[in-house]
């Protein structure tokens, strides 16, 4: 049985957290946390930290003690500097809870890229933790919609730099702009990809942990994520139909699959594939050309397959890449909201002109 | 020997005589002296006269009178040792003239016996100066009275007139004539017109109205009013029997105005199981002919019964569910809902207690009633569920075990993810 941490920073990070949890007890009920228990089959060890009480709170499926809250009014106002400052005033307490967990065989770090308690405070403690933790530790990163604000690309960028200086050994990326197809209002598209993410993760430490017909364990994880540039992402397709287990594959590596734009046959360096679902639905055919066809591509694919009577394909894919078009567009964003920002800081400390106006009745006092 | 038969011829006379006049005159001596010419001796209204009295011839004349008549009944002419008998009430008098004796008036010895005498009134026996003209007789006032109310049907509230007479029917005076009258319950005594002022004397033949009187009745019904009465005595003191009127009888119909209030209860059902609610309603209707006031209702809930709620014109006053109205006019209706909720098995009734004032239109002040109504049995059955409080004690722990069991499992979930 493995060992898993997994940590959810900031508000984004606390929300698929919380599912996370929440999709562990099997059912989406309310009141699943208190008629079931999570049927993970790691010894899986959840952590929350935010600066915003607020957030902490509305997690309804994290328990308490789950959760840590690193005091600094109502949350950071997406300042990462704050942010950095906050996170080192209370290292010592989130290192602590960590370690009282005893140790793990990996962890897994999930944080929205461009707020400002999530994409200040995972750097951070990635650092901290490898200096003095021995597992792998994984980022699972969220970009954001790029209409969200200068601030927010600003964060984005640097806390992507950020973790790459971090020693994370992957960072896995998940694209809001890139799943907003999903549609619908805010929240529904949020708690969406929330869930999209919440649901892969579980697949993949279900995946970790179970006995396969094809076997793919940590070790050829870690394998994947060490390949291509250190970012990678994950596609995940679950048949709602009976249908051919290389179609359900092909979507798994599709845009309609994955959480990152990307084209997994160009840009991927190293792949898994794990496919779970009734005996009847694996094709050795089938899954044997998706693969070479796969693998003919970027080189080295491993495959795990879970036998699960009365389940209707799924597959989910890790791909690391070699290459992000994606990324590389969002950084020339980044770099124009820098510059935009810089721009604007600068014309206001140089602008003396309200203080000009102002400095018109220094002595004076009113006369009634 | 002659001479021995004519001794014994004369004793055997003698002894002859004496039985004669021992068996006509025997009884009581009531006089046996001297009455002068033209003197008497009465008994009753019987006056013994000496008419006249012959000295020289030893006669004299007696007449017997009765009562105030001027011609004698008797006339008789007696010598010495002559009697006479005549009868008073059925006895005998016998009157014998002992002697005569000259003098200024000539004057008679006479005997009077009479065979009983008992029937002699004594206030009228005895010798009279003046005789006849100037005896005294004894006279026998009869009072009728008679009682009349008028009209002799009213209705409540409506006087009457009572008028009581006498008439003195007998051949005297009736003398110290006291009257006494009574009024019979549930009349008022309205006006005294007349009324006797103590003793009186009503003349032989004469008619006089006693008492005029008006009352005013309070009650419906019939009633009979006490016969007046009087108690008199005669001119020479003797006293009569009471006299007494008749007894008149009226009718008297209720007029009066009152108030009636029906109370009806009437529930949705009388027959429930034990925690299920009942729906009742208080009917109300006044249906007498005034207004009644200060209208109060008690709903009277058996053990059993709990009043669970109301209409908003039901108060608990004293913890008794209670309707109370200022005023329920003539002919006003209401209905009042409540709820009951059954809580004991058994069967019970419900009952109202309803107390109320109104005025009569006779009586000053204002009349009370008060009714009470009950509805038909209720019965209270055996609940849906009861059958689990009887079961044995474990029967309820281990649900109760599991149960909490689940509550401090829950209570321990929400407090690991309470934060």
């Amino acid at each position: 049985m493995l060992n898993i941490l997994i940590i959810g920073n900031g508000q984004c990070g606390n929300r698929i957290l919380d599912a996370i949890n929440r999709d562990a007890f099997g059912t989406k009920g309310r009141f699943a946390k208190y008629l079931s228990h999570q049927k993970y089959k790691s010894n899986v060890q959840t952590i929350a930290i935010n600066t915003a009480v607020n957030d902490l709170k509305e997690m309804k499926f994290t328990k308490a003690k789950d959760r840590i809250h690193t005091p600094h009014l109502h949350g950071v106002g997406a300042n990462r500097n704050v942010g950095k400052h906050v996170f080192e005033d209370n290292k010592t307490l989130i290192m602590k809870n960590i370690h009282d967990r005893g140790d793990f065989d990996v962890a897994f770090v999930i944080t929205s890229a461009s707020g400002g308690t999530g994409s200040s405070f995972t750097p951070m403690l990635i650092r901290e933790l490898k200096e003095k933790c021995k597992f792998p530790i994984y980022a699972m990163v969220i970009l954001p919609f790029r209409e969200e604000g200068t601030l927010y690309l600003q964060n984005a960028a640097f806390c992507l730099k950020d973790l790459r200086e971090s020693g994370a050994d992957g960072i896995i990326l998940a694209d809001n702009q890139f799943l907003k197809q999903m549609g619908g209002n805010v929240e529904s598209a949020y708690n969406g990809i929330n869930d999209m993410i919440a649901r892969r993760l579980l697949f993949l430490l279900d995946a970790l942990d179970s006995e396969m017909m094809m076997v793919t364990d940590l070790g050829d994880f870690k394998t994947v994520m060490n390949g291509g540039a250190g970012l990678a992402t994950i596609g995940f397709y679950e048949a709602d139909s009976e249908m051919p287990i290389k179609s359900v594959i092909k979507k798994a590596l599709s845009p309609e699959g994955l959480l990152f734009s990307t084209d997994a046959y160009q840009e991927a360096s190293r792949s898994m594939i794990i496919i779970r679902g009734d005996r009847k639905y694996m094709s050795i055919d089938e899954v044997s050309s998706e693969v070479e066809q796969l693998s003919s591509c970027v080189g080295q694919v491993f495959k795990g397959i879970i036998i699960r009577n009365d389940e209707l394909p799924q597959v989910l894919t890790v791909l690391t890449l070699e290459s992000a078009v994606e990324l590389e567009n969002l950084y020339a964003i980044a770099v124009e909201a820098i510059n935009y920002e810089r721009l604007k800081k600068e014309r206001v400390d140089s602008n003396k002109e309200v203080d000009r106006a102002f400095s018109q009745i220094n002595g004076m006092d009113p006369s009634y | 020997m002659d001479h021995f038969g004519k001794t014994l011829t004369f004793i055997s006379l003698a002894v002859f005589l004496l039985l004669i006049s021992a068996g006509s005159a025997s009884g009581k001596t009531l006089f046996n002296d001297t009455i002068e010419e033209g003197d008497g001796y009465q008994i009753n209204n019987y006056v013994i006269e000496v008419a006249e009295v012959v000295y020289e011839h030893e006669v004299a004349t007696i007449h017997v009178y009765e009562d105030e008549s001027k011609t004698p009944k008797y006339d008789k002419f007696l010598s010495l040792g002559d009697s006479f008998t005549f009868t008073i009430e059925g006895e005998d008098v016998e009157v014998t003239l002992i002697s005569v004796y000259s003098g200024i008036s000539n004057r008679a010895k006479l005997s009077i016996t009479i065979t009983d005498a008992s029937i002699i009134n004594s206030k009228t026996l005895g010798e009279v100066d003046g005789g006849h003209t100037a005896a005294v007789f004894p006279k026998t006032p009869i009072l009728e009275i008679i009682k009349t109310v008028e009209p002799d049907g009213i209705g409540t509230g409506d006087v009457v007139t009572v008028k009581v007479s006498v008439t003195n029917t007998g051949d005297g005076d009736a003398e110290k004539v006291i009257f006494s009258d009574s009024s019979p319950a549930k009349f008022v005594l309205q006006e005294t017109l007349i009324a006797p002022t103590g003793q009186t004397t009503i003349k032989k033949g004469e008619m006089r109205l006693i008492y005029v009187y008006t009352l005013r009745s309070t009650e419906s019904g019939t009633f009979v009013f006490d016969p007046s009465t009087a108690v008199y005595s005669n001119s020479i003191g003797d006293d009569f029997p009471q006299a007494s009127s008749n007894a008149p009888v009226i009718e008297v119909e209720d007029s009066s105005k009152k108030a009636n209030l029906d109370v009806v209860l009437v529930l949705d059902k009388y027959t429930v199981d034990r925690r299920d609610d009942l729906e009742g309603t208080i009917r109300m209707k006044n249906t007498g002919a005034s207004s009644a006031s200060a209208v109060t209702v008690n709903l009277l809930v058996p053990t059993g019964l709990e009043y669970s709620g109301g209409d908003p014109g039901i108060e608990i006053i004293s913890g008794v569910p209670t309707v109370y109205m200022e005023s329920f006019g003539v002919q006003q209706e209401k209905e009042i809902s409540f709820r009951l909720k059954a809580i004991d098995e058994g069967t019970y009734t419900l009952s109202t207690q309803s107390s109320y004032l109104f005025s009569d239109g006779i009586n000053p002040n204002a009349q009370s009633a008060s009714s009470t109504s009950v509805t038909n049995a209720i019965y209270v059955k055996k609940g849906k569920y009861d059958y689990l409080l009887e079961q044995p004690i474990y029967v309820y722990i281990v649900p109760l075990l599991v149960i909490g069991i689940i509550a401090g499992l829950l209570y321990y979930r929400h407090r690991q993810y309470k934060f």
